[in-house]
């Protein structure tokens, strides 16, 4: 068996120390060793968008980095966007306007609409078709997402 | 009665737990113990497999097993073809390949090991001896004369031949004083959910029964084949569908490793998972659309359709699969559409590849014809002079028609067109449009040098498919609502459809109703989803078994009121003697007092429940048109989609958000396939588009917003009154988008017949040489 390596990272606000081999890809480490299946895997290429999560306060592509490379990192995973029972603002969002049909690209798809929105007030429909063109769909033709993140930029509160 | 759930656009029951990440998809599962699969997979289009060497593979730590064909099966068996016609030739794949491979990525020996890191390792380490033969990468190669046969069964590579036809057709080309002859090709392109096929497969140690886990579209039709070729009782299997990350058609299928893995477990009395990647999903996903049409047309002097005629090449791939045959039946008969075609004659052949099989997509011979159709009506009307409207006008089928028994019967249905207004569809969109304001704003852009153009689109959609789909409703004393049916959504919003049609007929609150898919465990009989078909089957299904429950109900109250079912009156969801409002109960009372050992009317069976099999093979056909305007860039070739507008009549509407979804959602597909998307090959058969940056999806930025208008023509073969929804976009979308691109470069003589229209093709089709 190859050799292990100790990390210790946090994933919405808990504390993990893992032994992984060094070439354990972020997804997996977060889907199996963690046990945080709402981040998907769709390509493991880098080009579909369904794995990203927040990393250090920025989006990243789970299936493009390493376990090994989160050593001592924040991150963020749909699961942790909501407090407690209800839906975080954006989830709201993509409730009310239809911005999901299978929900395979959601997570994925709110982590970036989350930084894009934390960066940008009041976005225009084309803003907004920028900011989440790195995140493909194949449900929704994205018309009821782009409605979706102009509701979330109305109800949440930031 | 609350406020009627038919007809409003209520948010998903399904929605929660997708957004915060709770829904298990397949790969979402684990089971203690378990291990994973990998596949050794041909790296030629075509090849005898001499030999195939394990030990080195075997002896990797953390292998468990290395297993070919050889060593699963004594007999082997063939993955069957389902709908079958006369002329079909037997070529037939099994679960591994025994002595040959047809197609990149045939799935040769699979590995087993303690997770998939190991097990891919190890795949590298089997050795297969193949002999490469000479492969056919196209219907045409694979046709000449003296091509090497990659089936014996199938002399000339041809699978399956046969024809349709009605009317008098060489007394109408005769008669004709037009003939417009054109060849269209249609690429070779498919769903792409965003989840990959996956499937975990354990024997429960109790009783030795299997258990399956898939992201598919038709359990039980999994659970009979699976049973069937690995030679246990049906009883034996358990099929549960998971969330699905979309399916589109493509997970209708009964794939080689959907075999393999239910084997390999009971072999190793071990759970087995496998999920596919990216590269083995586009070199093993059923593929579609790649057809060529040659076809003529006869028309009298005014533009009137006088009959069609022509030949259907279907590209196959390398063997039929359970669906092989639909794609071809659903083209030939349906490249009439909405039009009023007397006569006609056409002839499909259904060609073998070296490339991955071929099955339904969205739409499954839908998009083909119609393509086909509106571009060969677009061509009509340019060497006739009329005007592309004026053409559709008057040829579709008028109102009074309905309903219009299209002589065609494909392997699907007798295509009878069971209601709606098409002329009105197509006015309506014209007037919407502003049409005729388009053209003067297209002639003066001219002037200028921009190219705008215009693609309009009529087409009809087989609107659900029999022969039965399954619904059981049940009322807990609690007065909870649990409807259970074999429908097998992938994402449509399907359980927010059936709860709506419930609360209605039990006058509950939505959130009392939790709607179960997809698990033969729960229902003995289920057929599905695709062909559209739950809104209208599970549908009609389930509002039949709530109407039975009602009744019930209502029988048991007046039980117990020592009164007549008559003097039953149902008040805000409770049962109520009528004039006496203290004398009340409601659905939990009823749901109570139905368990064994209360009292009941004589002959009731115990339990507020039903279960309703709605059976038929009559079904509804969906109706739209569809206009695109489009502007093409003169030195680049590249196509800005400016607007796209739809009328839609899919019949009685449960929940127009989710119709709207479902619309948008297919034109994306559509689009994608007039514009961007190709499954190419090489002339080795060697798969060049094998990841996302090469095989190029719509983003975001591709797509435009899309304008809805909605007819509702009530479908008078269903009790909801209901018609599919689901495919219209796809079937549409191509050819809206390709007549849009052709109308803007059509009077510099390009015409367009092939897609996907890229810049490269476009500037060259504006380039090209005058011929």
């Amino acid at each position: 068996m190859a050799s292990t390596h100790r990390i210790t990272l946090t994933v919405n606000g808990t504390s993990y120390t893992r032994d992984v081999p060094p070439r354990r890809l972020l997804s997996e480490f977060i889907r199996e060793d963690l046990g945080l299946t709402g981040t998907h895997v769709g390509c493991e290429h880098g080009v579909c968008g369904t794995c990203t999560i927040e990393v250090e306060g920025a989006t990243a592509r789970a299936c493009l980095m390493f376990a090994v490379q989160a050593d001592g990192t924040s991150i963020t995973t749909v699961e942790g966007l909501a407090c407690g029972d209800g839906l975080h603002p954006i989830q709201e969002a993509f409730h009310q306007e239809h911005g999901l049909q299978c929900g395979f690209c959601t997570p994925g798809m709110l982590l970036s609409v989350k930084e894009f929105l934390s960066e940008t007030r009041n976005p225009t429909a084309d803003e907004v078709r920028h900011a989440i063109a790195g995140n493909l769909c194949r449900c929704t033709g994205y018309q009821s997402i782009v409605k979706a993140v102009l509701k979330a930029d109305e109800l949440w509160e930031r | 009665m609350g406020v009627k759930m038919m007809g409003a656009r209520v948010q998903r029951i399904e929605d929660p737990k997708l957004l915060r990440g709770e829904a298990h998809f397949v790969d979402d599962l684990t089971l203690p113990g378990m291990l994973h699969a990998a596949f050794v997979r041909s790296p030629h289009a075509h090849a005898r497999v001499r030999s195939i060497e394990t030990a080195a593979a075997k002896a990797v730590p953390g292998v468990v097993a290395v297993l070919t064909l050889a060593d699963l099966w004594g007999q082997a068996p063939k993955i069957p073809v389902l709908p079958v016609v006369d002329s079909l030739k037997p070529c037939l794949q099994r679960p591994l390949a025994l002595d040959r491979v047809r197609y990149v990525g045939e799935a040769v020996a699979v590995v087993v090991a303690i997770d998939r890191a190991h097990a891919e390792d190890a795949v590298d380490l089997v050795e297969v001896n193949y002999e490469p033969l000479s492969p056919l990468p196209s219907a045409e190669k694979a046709m000449v004369e003296g091509a090497v046969r990659l089936h014996e069964a199938a002399a000339g590579n041809v699978a399956a031949r046969w024809t349709h036809e009605y009317g008098d057709v060489v007394g109408a080309f005769a008669r004709a004083t037009h003939v417009v002859r054109e060849r269209f090709k249609m690429q070779r392109y498919t769903g792409v959910p965003l989840e990959t096929r996956g499937i975990i497969a354990t024997t429960e140690p109790v009783s030795g029964d299997l258990t399956i886990w898939i992201s598919g579209q038709w359990p039980h039709t999994q659970r009979a084949l699976t049973a069937a070729l690995l030679g246990i009782d049906e009883r034996q299997v358990r099929v549960v569908q998971p969330e699905v990350g979309g399916g589109f058609g493509v997970k209708v299928d009964i794939y080689p490793e959907d075999l393999v893995i239910p084997m390999v477990a009971m072999r190793l009395k071990r759970p087995i998972k496998w999920i596919e990647d990216r590269r083995e999903h586009f070199l093993t996903v059923v593929h579609a659309r790649e057809m060529a049409f040659d076809l003529e047309l006869a028309l009298a002097a005014d533009g009137q359709i006088l009959g069609m005629r022509g030949q259907i090449i279907s590209d196959q791939g390398g063997y039929l699969r359970a669906l092989g045959t639909v794609n071809a039946s659903l083209a030939v008969t349906g490249l009439p559409g909405p039009y009023h075609v007397p006569s006609y004659s056409a002839e499909v052949v259904c060609v073998l590849t070296n490339k991955s099989p071929c099955s339904p997509y969205r739409g499954a011979g839908g998009p083909e014809a119609t393509y086909a159709r509106e571009r060969l009506l677009d061509v009509a009307a340019q060497e006739l002079r009329i005007d592309p409207a004026e053409l559709r006008l008057k040829n579709l089928i008028p109102p009074e028609s309905m309903p219009y028994d299209t002589q065609l019967v494909s392997l699907e249905a007798h295509h009878v067109f069971d209601s709606g207004d098409f002329p009105a569809g197509l006015r309506q969109a014209l007037e919407k449009v502003d049409y005729a304001g388009f053209r003067q704003r297209q002639t003066a852009a001219r002037a200028e040098g921009r190219l705008l153009g215009i693609g309009l689109c009529a087409y009809i959609q087989i609107a659900a498919v029999g022969p039965y789909e399954s619904a059981e409703v049940r009322v807990d004393g609690a007065g909870k609502v649990t409807v259970v049916s074999g429908a097998a959504p992938q994402g449509q919003g399907t359980g927010t459809a059936l709860a709506q049609v419930v609360a209605d007929q039990l006058d509950v609150p939505l959130d009392q109703v939790s709607v179960v898919f997809a698990d033969t465990g729960r229902i003995p009989f289920g057929v599905g989803t695709y062909a559209s078909r739950n809104a209208v089957m599970a549908g009609s299904a389930t509002m039949l078994a709530a109407q039975t429950v009602r009744k019930k109900a209502t029988e048991l109250a007046a039980h117990l009121f020592e009164a007549s079912a008559e003097d039953i009156e149902w008040v805000d969801g409770a049962a109520q003697l009528v004039g006496v409002p203290g004398k009340s109960m409601t659905l939990a009372a009823l749901g109570k007092a139905a368990a064994p050992g209360g009292s009941r009317p004589e002959g009731m069976e115990a339990g507020l429940e039903a279960r309703h099999y709605f059976e038929t093979n009559t079904v509804p056909f969906a109706f739209g048109v569809h206009i695109v305007q489009v502007e093409v860039e003169p030195d680049t070739g590249d196509v800005a989609v400016d607007r796209y507008l739809v009328v839609n009549d899919c019949g009685r509407m449960i929940n127009p958000m989710i119709v709207e979804g479902q619309i948008v959602g297919g034109i994306a597909q559509g689009l994608g396939g007039a514009l961007l998307e190709e499954l190419v090959y090489d002339e080795q058969g060697q798969m060049l588009a094998a990841n996302l940056l090469d095989y190029q999806l719509p983003t975001s930025l591709d797509l435009p917003d899309v304008e809805i208008h909605h007819m509702e023509s009530p479908s008078p073969v269903n009790p909801l009154g209901v018609k599919g929804v689901g495919e219209g976009g796809a079937i549409a979308a191509h050819s809206a988008v390709a007549n849009a691109v052709a109308d803007a470069i059509a009077h510099t003589g390009a015409r367009v017949t092939e897609t996907p229209l890229r810049p490269a093709t476009v500037w060259k089709l504006l380039n090209a040489e005058p011929a």
